[in-house]
């Protein structure tokens, strides 16, 4: 048992722990967001740049309750919280919030929410519990069959909001944890290849819009005016970038409304037709920093679970902004990912915080052991 | 550490084979961020030219601007073409996903405008794709203003302050003005403003003569715009140049006055100066409002102006060709004095004359004058005075009809008088020549005697009578016909004497006998007092005059249905002291030119007479 001033000590010690680095590249990357989001509201702080901060001020508690907690009790917790956002899933059909024919928001208490955003992370917590707790020299297939089942039932459900995007960043997550955990490479290779043979089947149940917009991927000029527009703006405003720039606040494509979805899944297009070139290679060495560095958190844990759970937002975070520059330039189809810390987009920014801080936690946590008991 | 496929999991050493799983990951990772920021490269440095030009083009939209066209003036300087703005609402193919949708979008914005979805689309698709296409001509302010508060909504659509044409005068000057249209697609090759689906382009009339003067020049500006096609500010600007000024000789008062006087009538009036030749009236009746063609105008009215019996888009002092009739007697009477035929010499008229006629069963074939009883002894000036048939049928006969033909050649008929008009007939002259060429056939006798009476195959038009008689009475100076001022040499002489003074007078005398002495043809028509009018009336036949028709009695005018009856025509010129005027009028099948047209052309000099002699001009400089 600790006494009231056992506990501010802790408080205090855990604080000391945190990572400088990390929480200073995540408010560089706040403070690109927030430079972006002024540059798109045309100078008034007072719309998105305001609830930009305030999300990103409420993404911090978040982050720091996270990390107060003891991690052997956020691993106690693991599947409570996993199943509670397994709940608010199944709920949003009944609860739900409709905007531009998808069922993707909750409201809690006034403030819209996209529970599929924090079930990539519970996913991860999830996984990281069960995997931490089984017996790694079970040969018995059964073993695999919780972990696909949790990882299936809620990439499920975000299919049928329809949120193709989320579904396929959850469902990367997941695969990434049962990589990360020694599962023999052989299961990959069946994977894939089964998961090939199953497209044709998958492309059935694909809403008419998504399939349009697979097809306008592979072809954007098919109708530019159409479901290509987007691609096509997006590289028109990239490329007309060039080098060095247009200059902040002198975007073209952006301030003339030519791109879609600006301030939002698009929001890297508009950095990089202001700032160039120059501008998206710094904000890509960021992200990459950040990875790096959480990766070498990860890694100094000692109990699995923690490894586990890092390495696991870490992927995460990487697929987040992988989707979204990768679908913003063209190489990937435009699914519907924002780019994390910078996108103006509340369940998102409280969802990264808290992975974040849970990577955190453990980084904070890195010698406690945890011992295989609560399996 | 052995791999092994007995087991699930590949592990001996966890911590390891963590560590390695994680360096496969990241160097993955790694991979795939080298793969974004190659793609970064290509795209903003590699490609960047082009996507540059792609981003100019998304928000720099050319825009042509249309130029005010030229004004008209009279001779006094009163403005008759002038331009109105009005509000327009116009769609661009290029700058639209979905045409019908934003023209659906724009009725439910406007649901009282007609707007004809169809028909624009039709429009719309035979175009280039780049061209703007009107929706709506002429908005109130109102709906101009709500337009442009939902503009956002309508894809492609614009609004711009236009133009449009506005005649002040109405119906009075619609044939010789003439009117603007859109540009036809015929057009387009020719005409610059083209580049604009809404500019007009004169399509008759003086609109259509000097349209290269008065349509001026485009200009044309860059706009910014954002992607809902909203200008957000001009780059750049040239500005489009008005057209010219033009000024006619045309004064829109005495115009008007002779239209009034056509009222009622079909027909046309033709006034020059003979000593200038400027035209100062040149209307025709029945007419229609050019301001009508401002809008755009409906099928059924265009088909009720195209049916009408009257012929009210006809220019009829230009286009409609007659035979002249009685009124080509003079320049016959200056054919034979040139031929040698002294006017004292008389020849008898019984009321008709026979020529010898193989094909006729009794071997001739009869030429009636008009009197069935006839003239007596003739002379010239009394044939003149009395327009006796038979007196001219002898004297044509004797000249022939080549000689005829060249005279009239030579007084300008047969040939347009203002060569730009479009829509202007050159009349028929016809002599030995033009029948073996036209028709094939060699010249028959009784043709020249047909010829010497203005009928057969003899056409004329209002326009070139005027300007025939005012060459006749002004001793024989060719005149230069004029329409535009200020321009061709104004009030420069053309000194060529195209016939003897000594002969002209005795024509002259013979016309103002034939006006002002009892017997006279039009003696009924002449003006009492100080300045006297002097002309030739001519009735042309329409019909054949059959030999039954002729034995039972000719049938009275007023019992033929209209277009059976004779047209009425009438040349005339005045003060016969000191000519200045020539006046030519024309009534379709109004009876005889005595009793109609003759009338009118009195009307006419009796305004000319009494609203001083000069008729007032203000000269318009071009600007």
């Amino acid at each position: 048992m600790y006494n009231q001033n056992n506990i501010y000590s802790s408080v205090f010690a855990k604080l000391q722990n945190i990572n400088c680095p990390l929480l200073g590249l995540i408010f560089t990357l706040f403070f690109v967001g927030l430079a972006a989001l002024y540059s798109i509201s045309n100078g008034d702080f007072n719309s998105w740049p305001l609830k930009h901060t305030q999300r990103f001020i409420l993404g911090l508690i978040i982050f720091f309750i996270v990390i107060i907690f003891d991690l052997r009790l956020i691993f106690g917790y693991a599947y409570v919280i996993f199943f509670l956002s397994i709940i608010s899933l199944v709920i949003i059909p009944f609860f739900g919030i409709e905007s531009n024919g998808a069922t993707r928001w909750i409201n809690i208490a006034g403030i819209s929410l996209q529970p599929s955003e924090f079930v990539k992370y519970t996913l991860i917590l999830a996984l990281a519990k069960y995997f931490h707790s089984i017996n790694n020299d079970s040969s018995f297939i059964k073993t695999l069959i919780i972990p696909l089942i949790i990882t299936i039932v809620p990439v499920l459900l975000v299919i049928i909001q329809p949120d193709l995007g989320t579904a396929l960043i959850i469902l990367l997550g997941g695969i990434s944890l049962f990589w990360i955990s020694g599962l023999n490479y052989k299961y990959f290779i069946v994977g894939v290849f089964s998961i090939l043979c199953s497209l044709p089947v998958l492309w059935q149940y694909l809403k008419d819009y998504q399939k349009d917009r697979v097809f306008t991927f592979f072809n954007p000029e098919r109708d530019p005016l159409g479901n290509g527009y987007h691609i096509m703006q997006s590289k028109i405003a990239l490329g007309s970038g060039g080098l060095f720039g247009k200059g902040y606040m002198e975007g073209t494509q952006s301030h003339l409304n030519f791109l879609p979805e600006m301030q939002t899944d698009f929001i890297f297009t508009m950095l990089g037709e202001e700032f160039g070139f120059i501008g998206t290679l710094f904000l890509l060495l960021i992200y990459a920093a950040l990875i790096m560095i959480s990766i070498r958190l990860a890694l100094k844990s000692r109990s699995l679970f923690s490894k586990y759970l890092s390495l696991g937002v870490c992927n995460v975070f990487f697929i987040y902004v992988f989707v979204n520059i990768g679908m913003v330039t063209g190489l990937l189809p435009v699914v519907g990912v924002p780019l994390p810390f910078i996108s103006y987009g509340g369940s998102s920014m409280l969802a990264v915080m808290f992975g974040f801080g849970l990577l955190m936690n453990c980084y904070i946590n890195r010698n406690i052991i945890i011992e295989k008991t609560n399996y | 550490m052995k791999k092994s496929g007995k087991f699930i999991f590949q592990k001996y050493d966890t911590e390891n084979l963590i560590n390695r799983r994680a360096a496969l990951v990241t160097i993955a990772k790694a991979g795939v961020f080298s793969v974004l920021a190659g793609r970064l490269a290509y795209l903003q440095i590699a490609e960047n030219g082009n996507y540059k030009k792609l981003s100019d083009k998304n928000r720099i939209t050319h825009r042509f601007l249309e130029p005010e066209r030229g004004i008209i003036f009279d001779l006094q300087g009163r403005p008759i073409a002038v331009n109105k703005q009005k509000y327009e609402i116009i769609i661009i193919k290029e700058e639209t996903r979905d045409v019908e949708k934003s023209l659906v979008s724009l009725r439910s914005i406007m649901p009282n405008a007609k707007i004809d979805i169809e028909k624009i689309l039709k429009e719309v698709n035979s175009r280039k794709k780049f061209i703007p296409i009107g929706i709506i001509d002429d908005l109130t302010w109102e709906d101009f203003s709500k337009i442009n508060v939902n503009i956002h909504k309508l894809e492609g659509i614009y609004t711009q302050i236009g133009f449009k044409r506005y005649y002040t005068q109405g119906e009075s000057h619609s044939h010789l003005i003439g009117y603007v249209s859109p540009i036809s697609k015929s057009e387009e090759e020719s005409n610059p403003l083209s580049k604009l689906s809404t500019a007009k382009a004169g399509k008759i009339g003086v609109e259509k003569a000097k349209d290269a003067i008065l349509r001026g020049k485009l200009g044309n500006k860059n706009i910014e715009v954002n992607a809902s096609g909203r200008e957000i500010r001009e780059l750049d600007r040239v500005n489009s140049v008005q057209g010219n000024y033009i000024q006619l000789t045309i004064d829109s008062e005495l115009q008007k006055f002779c239209y009034e006087r056509l009222k009622g009538l079909s027909g046309s009036v033709s006034v020059i100066n003979v000593k200038n030749g400027e035209f100062y009236a040149l209307a025709s009746s029945p007419s229609y409002d050019p301001n009508i063609f401002s809008k755009s105008i409906s099928n059924e009215t265009w088909e009720n102006l195209l049916s009408n019996k009257y012929k009210p888009l006809i220019n009829k002092s230009i286009s409609n060709q007659y035979p002249p009739g009685s009124t080509i007697k003079p320049f016959v009477a200056l054919a034979a004095l040139e031929s040698g035929i002294s006017h004292k010499e008389t020849f008898f008229c019984d009321g008709k004359h026979l020529i010898e006629d193989t094909s006729l069963d009794s071997g001739y074939k009869t030429f009636h004058c008009w009197k069935k009883e006839g003239h007596g002894n003739v002379d010239m000036t009394k044939a003149i005075k009395v327009s006796c048939d038979v007196y001219f049928y002898q004297i044509a006969r004797r000249v022939g009809i080549n000689k005829i033909a060249e005279v009239c050649k030579r007084y300008g008929l047969g040939e347009k008088v203002f060569k730009s008009f479009y829509e202007e007939k050159s009349g028929v002259v016809p002599n030995k020549q033009w029948k073996l060429e036209n028709l094939g056939s060699r010249w028959m006798v009784g043709e020249t005697l047909s010829a010497g009476i203005g009928q057969g195959y003899f056409l004329t038009t209002a326009a070139q009578l005027s300007l025939a008689l005012a060459q006749l009475i002004n001793n024989g100076v060719r005149l230069n016909p004029k329409l535009i001022y200020g321009t061709e040499n104004p009030n420069v002489y053309d000194e060529r004497i195209i016939a003897d003074p000594k002969y002209l007078k005795i024509i002259k005398n013979a016309l103002d006998e034939a006006t002002n002495a009892p017997e006279g043809t039009s003696y009924r028509s002449r003006i009492i007092g100080k300045y006297k009018m002097a002309g030739k009336t001519g009735t042309s036949q329409v019909r054949a005059i059959s030999i039954k028709e002729r034995e039972e009695g000719l049938i009275k005018n007023k019992d033929l249905p209209w277009e059976k009856r004779d047209h009425g025509l009438f040349i005339g010129y005045g003060p016969i002291t000191d000519p200045k005027y020539a006046v030519s009028v024309i009534v379709e099948h109004g009876g005889s030119g005595s009793g109609s047209a003759a009338p009118i052309a009195s009307d006419i000099f009796k305004y000319l007479f009494k609203n001083k002699l000069n008729l007032k001009r203000n000269e318009i400089f071009n600007v």
